[in-house]
């Protein structure tokens, strides 16, 4: 069994009211910042919205609010961690998220990054893109998954 | 019949005791809900923040407006079905839920701000381009959208932390 230094039972968060939910709130809108703003690239990959500009226009217009989105999901993700570690550290579906999240944020900024850059034609930057949606919705899913197992 | 009695009509049909009793089907359709937040969301927020002059600067603004209005409404139709799908299945215990009432409440100030703004702002995308500056009439519809959004969201979030109070108990609010 996993030791942790602190008892959760000492947490903030599980001592009030409102500000677990709070938390849960500020790490809904982010992700569907960093999320979205990394959707609006992928769109453009997939040739589906925003054709009148590039690729790597969009990206370079979008990168300041993915990355101010993905620092505060992840530590506001950190903070909800802190509630209960050792339920979350045991459970499958936060596992498989951590993991994907890891995955994702390494893809973001090394391969789609660089494809998007290039103004691939739909052939290459499909998917590129496609991999991108479906590995951030799956992280979504993870999280919502983990209440459920 | 009370609000109460046809709340229960409706969870209690086949279809919503199923989906409520579905270890799969109801976190798919609560995940689908969510990701289609982040998604539908995120074109919201980045047209936003372009009408505000804050992100997208490259962009004009009637791209930003037109070239995601299909995307914006086939993600609100999924995230709306999925909604109606996860409210039917336990609407016995949302109908009378304060937080779900505000969720519906600024869904219909939604409604009135795309009806409010439309002449001046959302279908008026072109004639935005040509002028030297973003008018004010538009970025308070930025701002509204955005807190109307944010409050919606917060709202859907707090629904799951409130108990109908039991009779002679004062207040209803408890921990998950």
């Amino acid at each position: 069994m996993l030791q942790i230094a602190f008892d959760p039972a000492s947490n903030p968060l599980n001592n009030n009211e409102w500000s677990f939910p709070l938390f849960e709130c500020i790490h809904i809108a982010t992700f569907a910042m960093s999320v979205g703003t990394i959707a609006i690239v992928d769109f453009r990959m997939l040739g589906l919205a925003m054709r009148r500009q590039t690729p790597a226009q969009l990206l370079k217009d979008t990168a300041l609010w993915t990355l101010a989105g993905l620092i505060i999901v992840i530590t506001s993700g950190l903070v909800i961690f802190t509630t209960d570690p050792l339920r979350y550290y045991y459970n499958p579906s936060f596992r498989y998220k951590v993991i994907a999240l890891v995955a994702a944020v390494i893809y973001n900024y090394t391969i789609h990054r660089k494809v998007a850059q290039s103004n691939p034609s739909p052939w290459v930057g499909g998917p590129v893109a496609a991999f991108s949606l479906l590995l951030w919705i799956s992280i979504v899913f993870a999280g919502l998954f983990y209440a459920f197992t | 019949m009370s609000p109460a009695e046809i709340s229960l009509a409706i969870q209690d049909t086949e279809f919503f005791t199923a989906l409520r009793e579905s270890a799969l089907v109801y976190p798919i359709v609560m995940s689908t809900h969510l990701s289609s937040i982040a998604i539908f969301g995120g074109l919201i927020l980045l047209t936003d923040l372009r009408i505000l002059g804050l992100a997208m600067k490259s962009v004009p603004i009637s791209d930003m407006i037109r070239q995601t209005r299909p995307w914006k409404w086939a993600g609100f139709v999924i995230m709306v079905t999925c909604g109606i799908l996860l409210a039917g299945s336990k609407l016995e215990s949302y109908y009378d839920n304060p937080y779900f009432q505000i969720k519906l409440t600024l869904l219909a100030l939604v409604g009135v701000h795309a009806w409010y703004f439309h002449k001046s702002v959302y279908g008026n995308a072109a004639q935005l381009d040509t002028l030297p500056a973003v008018p004010r009439v538009a970025k308070a519809a930025a701002c509204l959208s955005l807190v109307l959004w944010v409050g919606i969201l917060s709202a859907g979030r707090w629904i799951a932390y409130y108990d109908r109070p039991l009779p002679g108990q004062a207040s209803g609010a408890t921990r998950k």
